[in-house]
């Protein structure tokens, strides 16, 4: 093997108290496919925004083809020639592909020249795109070429790729990948960070993995031929399972009932299809997956915040399809989102104002209903402060001032009081400390006594702590659902989150 | 007949200058995602300046270079609150409307009555001579004969320079300009600047050649209906030419029927007619977004945030 | 570059702040206007200030000017509390004049005062109202944006209100001054003691209080100040935000015509000229100086009907034109912005941008 064109050593970065990179060492070879791997939160996003120019490093060095470098700005890395492609893609959607590209290359070229040189580079790397069309009538994987032929015009020799398939269909997968070799076949460098173990055993020449921040292994694929078992299990790791206090709660009638359920996220993010399973009463289904497989799309579609689009959805007892489910508002479920500063509550108002945001049919009074019952919402702040442990003088405080803790207990308190037969919960211990964390768990399991819980989450310790059932998102679908009290369940559910199906 | 009709396009070309340029101004500041609502009084400041000028040096050319001057430097303001201090983009038009009619009434007080330096119409030699096409569009002041000018040059920078192209990329998706190395705050100041500039010579053709001389009510409202072309012809210099033509048709028409009693129209419906078919083009400019072809400018209206 | 951060937690007090900076920038504007022209800033500050308070009946005034000013403060403020800007206070405003007048000459011309006043009131609020729902339809249901077709309307409404006194309403015994006869006396508010001030003075400080319980007590104000502070939690609880957007552009503009028809009814007594001063469009700035509290709403109308009735003061004593009051009012608003941006932000130079995940 040549020598690495990209070299980083002891390459450390922090956000606040929380190191996102531990001490990686990393060499990336020209011709080769790089993939790195790892979960949410592995710090790979972060390592490679380094290599980019997005931010700065606090300890360690890069190297460039043997010499030290550093990068002020994204713009100072494409200079040295390494680009990113990221999630989102940054073009103007009313502008057609030329005018786009001219907007970043233009400088070099001139208007006539940058025509001449996409269709250059199109032929030369096999991507096919036209440029008199306009963004927003471009395919995902079409935008994604864009952004391809972008890094190439200025002439990168380093490419990275941050979860490329999240938005692609399995067609536009393929094309990718073929993109990809072609590119690779050109000495290119390419990076590509995924958490999708199964895609990247096809095309990638090294595989690193990534977990915690730290660099797990680091080495050609057919180093040490190690089984996709093996690899999804130094991405998940051997997690400690946090013992807890779980009651027996017998199991009661169906709450809810998913059969077929499909449909698109809101936001244009990655849709869920035949998404079938029950939750009773006195369980807790878990559904676990790693950020963008669908989750998002999937639980606005329970909650009824958008719209299914096809399959039926059984809410205590009635069955609804997906466009009767969207408008029938009278069902009662409890939704802890996962945005808590902005949908789950309202940070310049007080904390009994947030009582109102679910809960407002409780709170009519005086003539036909029209008025606000305000002592009644502070009350109940104020029971819910001391209930739940919540470290504030009063109810009147601002949901604003509140820790991210505390705000997700007033939520949850909020959600509880409203006494439904469905809790939702979406993430709900992100970025929450110890203690709180253990706060929530214990009023999830109380919760599950009164009701049918599905809790909605990336964190496979939470899920193993707290899930009778746990059901494993990829793609859009639910692969698999495991018992919790499956002897393997964490090999099962790691590899399932990786995409590698048994 | 015909000379009645041409009599009425020569007044509509005349009537229609003022609220032209201010509208070609104000394209430009909104393409690159600035909402200008203080185009009123740009336009006073701009009308003031240059009569005021005008009347103090006798100097035609120092009256225009002035009136286009003020008009910038009122902008600059509305450009420093928007754009540096990130203030709402609406409230800071309207309080520049009131601030520059406040200014300008205020320190042209004294000149009311006054006489200044008049610019008169200009025929152009041999154009002017051809029948009825003549005496209408060359035999205009040079105001109008540079906005035959500005117009097209605005729409060719616009659609078809490197310039245009980042202007426009500004106002339909600044971060995407920013990551692609565009200075936004910069690029917006500046067509902020444009637009005052050419607001100014709005207000100067009227204190100079339209109705020369000051009064407070000089822009009698052109400034708000230059806000309403500005969508009537969908952020398109070109239609604007055709949209204020049909503002000046109007007027023109409402001026031939007062002074020939004729009374086809009812002339205050030929007087809404302009702000109702602009509420009709909004409609179907929204309705049409639908399909994400949207014709205003994406960000307009959005202050322009680097870090979320 | 500049970068712009969100201060953690506001300053306290940004409220005051923003005030605070707003009138004193707008005074150091003024010293500058004042110097350039050889007055003394102080000599002309305090011609102003006498011009206000010298009097019972320059005070009298100010509360008169600021009448209309509540109203439309409260009109704009309504609709601000849930993000819909309502430019069209103005032409609202005539159209509550057009229905007042039209009330009181045309259809209830015989009735007794006590009848014929609350119909009055009753008509220029539905006047108002009417005008601000076609606004509020075309935002709820074809998302045009509503700061330009209320602004256009503005027009509509003023060139079709000059049509009737001009024309079909003019005065037959008008002596061709341009207006509408004289409202019967029936429909005349009373005026107190000698000044101008009438019943639409207290009936403007009943309206802001009427508005500040709305909001804070009712159910109705509670969706409506969740939907204008978080569309997304507002989503999220499932509020109706088509309704709400057409019952509170509907509310506005029954402000706004209140302010049509204490000026009709109890200033000019009829339909003329006089009426569309701009009074909607100050509203804007009162809304705003307010910081959008209808308590405060009254306090900010009659700071800026003192800068009216203060420039007119200045105008005839030391012979300074009285827009000098517009130049004041415009720089208390830049004065705003300055203090809000201050109470709100952090501005820092730096090279790079960098955003933690």
């Amino acid at each position: 093997m040549s020598d690495p064109v990209i070299s980083l050593r002891g390459l450390s970065k922090r956000f606040g108290p929380v190191w996102a990179n531990r001490e990686v060492d990393l060499d990336l070879f020209p011709g080769r496919v790089h993939a790195l791997l790892g979960e949410n939160g592995a710090g790979k996003s972060t390592l490679m925004s380094i290599l980019a120019g997005r931010y700065g490093a606090d300890k360690g060095t890069v190297m460039m083809h043997g010499q030290e470098v550093t990068f002020s700005s994204p713009a100072k890395a494409l200079d040295h020639g390494i680009g990113m492609v990221y999630q989102r893609f940054m073009l103007i959607e009313s502008m057609s592909v030329a005018d786009n590209l001219a907007l970043t290359v233009g400088k070099k070229y001139g208007r006539r020249g940058v025509d001449y040189e996409i269709r250059q580079t199109a032929e030369q790397y096999g991507l096919s795109v036209d440029p008199e069309k306009r963004i927003f009538e471009l395919s995902m994987g079409e935008r994604q070429r864009v952004e391809i032929i972008k890094l190439l015009m200025l002439d990168a020799e380093v490419l990275i790729f941050d979860e490329p398939t999240s938005v692609l269909t399995p067609p536009e997968v393929d094309a990718l990948f073929v993109i990809i070799d072609r590119l690779r076949g050109e000495g290119k460098t390419i990076v590509l960070i995924t958490h999708k173990l199964e895609e990247v055993l096809k095309l990638a020449d090294d595989i690193s993995i990534m977990r915690k921040g730290r660099l797990i292994i680091s080495e050609p694929i057919d180093a040490r031929q190690m089984s996709r078992q093996q690899l999804a299990r130094l991405m998940v790791g051997r997690d400690v399972v946090l013992r807890v206090d779980k009651k027996e709660v017998a199991l009661g009638e169906t709450v809810l009932a998913l059969d077929g359920f499909s449909g698109d996220s809101p936001s244009g993010g990655p849709s869920f299809n035949e998404v079938t399973f029950e939750i009773r009463k006195g369980e807790i289904f878990s559904i676990i997956g790693v950020a963008g497989n669908g989750q998002t799309g999937l639980v606005s579609a329970i909650a009824g915040l958008s719209r299914a689009g096809a399959g039926t959805i059984t809410f205590d007892g009635t069955s609804y399809t997906a466009r009767e489910w969207a408008m029938a508002s009278a069902a009662e479920i409890a939704y802890v989102p996962e945005d808590r500063y902005q949908s789950g509550s309202i940070g310049s108002m007080s904390i009994a104002e947030n009582f109102g945001l679910t809960r407002l049919q409780a709170y009519r009074s005086g003539l036909a209903g029209l008025l606000l019952d305000r002592q009644k919402m502070a009350a109940d702040g104020r029971r819910a402060i001391g209930e739940h442990n919540i470290k504030v003088e009063s109810s009147e405080a601002s949901a604003g001032s509140l820790s991210g803790g505390n705000l997700q207990k007033v939520i949850l308190a909020r959600e509880l009081t409203r006494k439904a037969k469905l809790f939702i919960a979406e993430q709900p211990t992100q970025g929450l400390d110890i203690s709180a964390t253990e706060d929530i768990w214990q009023a999830l399991l109380e919760c599950r006594e009164k009701a049918g819980v599905l809790l909605v989450t990336g964190d496979l310790k939470e899920v193993l702590s707290l899930s009778d059932r746990i059901g494993v998102i990829f793609n859009g679908r639910i692969l698999e659902i495991i018992d919790a009290h499956d002897g393997d369940r964490v090999d099962r559910v790691g590899l399932l989150m990786a995409g590698v199906r048994s | 007949m015909i000379e009645d009709l041409t009599f009425i396009a020569q007044i509509s070309i005349k009537s229609s200058v003022a609220v032209l340029l201010a509208t070609v101004g104000g394209i430009i500041t909104e393409r690159s995602g600035v909402l200008n609502l203080g185009i009123e009084g740009m336009m006073l400041v701009g009308a003031l300046a240059g009569f005021a000028a005008g009347h103090f040096t006798q100097s035609p050319m120092v009256a225009v270079a002035a009136g286009t001057m003020a008009g910038g430097a009122l902008s600059l303001v509305h450009a420093f609150f928007t754009i540096a201090l990130r203030s709402n983009q609406v409230l800071s038009g309207l309080a520049l409307t009131i601030l520059g009619t406040g200014l300008a009434n205020f320190l042209g007080r004294p000149l009311i009555g006054q006489t200044g330096v008049r610019i008169r119409q200009l025929p152009i030699p041999y154009l002017s001579d051809i029948p009825v096409i003549g005496e209408v569009f060359f035999n205009q002041s040079p105001f109008a004969y540079a906005a035959y000018l500005l117009v097209p040059l605005a729409w060719f920078v616009l659609f078809r320079t490197r310039t245009g192209l980042v202007l426009r990329a500004v106002g339909e998706d600044a971060r995407s300009a920013d990551v692609a190395g565009v200075n936004v705050e910069l690029t917006r100041t500046l067509s902020v600047f444009v637009g005052g500039l050419f607001a100014g010579l709005a207000g100067t053709y009227l204190s100079l050649s339209y109705t020369p001389g000051w009064k407070e009510t000089m822009t009698g409202g052109q400034g708000w209906i230059a806000i309403a072309m500005i969508i009537f012809c969908t952020w398109n210099p070109l239609l604007a030419f055709f949209g204020a033509l049909l503002f000046g048709g109007l007027t023109a028409l409402q001026f031939f029927f007062q002074a020939t009693s004729m009374d086809l129209i009812p002339s205050y419906v030929l007087k809404m007619l302009p702000y109702l078919l602009t509420i009709g083009v909004l409609v179907l400019v929204s309705a049409s977004s639908r399909h994400r072809k949207s014709a205003s400018p994406a960000d307009l209206g959005v202050p322009f945030y680097r870090e979320l | 570059m500049i970068r712009v951060a969100k201060r953690k937690q506001p300053l306290r007090y940004q409220g005051a702040v923003a005030t605070f900076s707003a009138v004193a920038i707008a005074l150091v504007v003024g010293c500058v206007i004042f110097a350039a022209l050889g007055v003394n800033p102080l000599t002309a500050y305090t011609a102003m200030g006498k011009g206000v308070l010298s009097s019972v009946d320059a005070f009298s005034e100010v509360l008169v000017k600021a009448t209309p000013l509540i109203f439309t403060g409260l009109a704009v403020a309504t609709a601000a509390t849930m993000m819909l800007w309502n430019i069209g206070a103005e032409g609202q405003l005539v159209w509550g004049g057009i229905f007042a007048a039209g009330t009181a000459l045309f259809l209830f011309p015989g009735l007794d005062g006590w009848l014929l006043i609350p119909l009055v009131l009753a008509a220029s609020a539905l006047g108002g109202m009417v005008w601000s729902l076609v606004p509020a339809l075309l935002r709820a249901k074809l998302r045009v944006n509503e700061i330009l077709t209320t602004l256009l309307l503005n027009y509509v409404a003023i060139i079709y209100m000059e049509h009737l006194f001009y024309g079909p309403w003019r005065d037959p015994a008008g002596y061709g001054f341009p207006g509408t006869a004289q409202i019967p006396e029936a429909a005349q508010l009373v005026r107190f003691g000698g000044t101008r001030i009438s019943i639409g003075f207290p009936l403007a400080l009943l309206c802001a209080v009427f508005l500040y319980y709305l909001l804070k007590k009712s159910i109705w104000g509670y969706q409506v100040q969740v939907i204008g502070k978080e569309q997304r939690a507002a989503h999220y609880a499932g509020f109706n935000v088509t309704g709400k957007i057409l019952t509170v552009m509907a509310l506005s503009g029954a402000f706004a015509g209140l302010a049509g028809m204490t000026e009709v009814c109890g200033i000019h007594y009829r339909l003329q000229t006089g009426l569309a001063v701009g009074y909607g469009y100050d509203g804007i700035i009162v809304a705003w100086l307010a910081g959008l509290n209808p308590l405060a709403v009254p306090f900010a109308a009659i700071l800026l009907g003192a800068l009216f009735v203060g420039g007119e003061q200045l105008q005839s004593v030391l012979g300074l034109p009285s827009s000098i009051s517009l130049i004041l009012e415009g720089a208390l608003l830049f004065g705003l912005f300055a203090g809000q941006t201050l109470a709100r932000y952090t501005l820092t130079f730096s090279s790079r941008s960098e955003v933690p995940s």
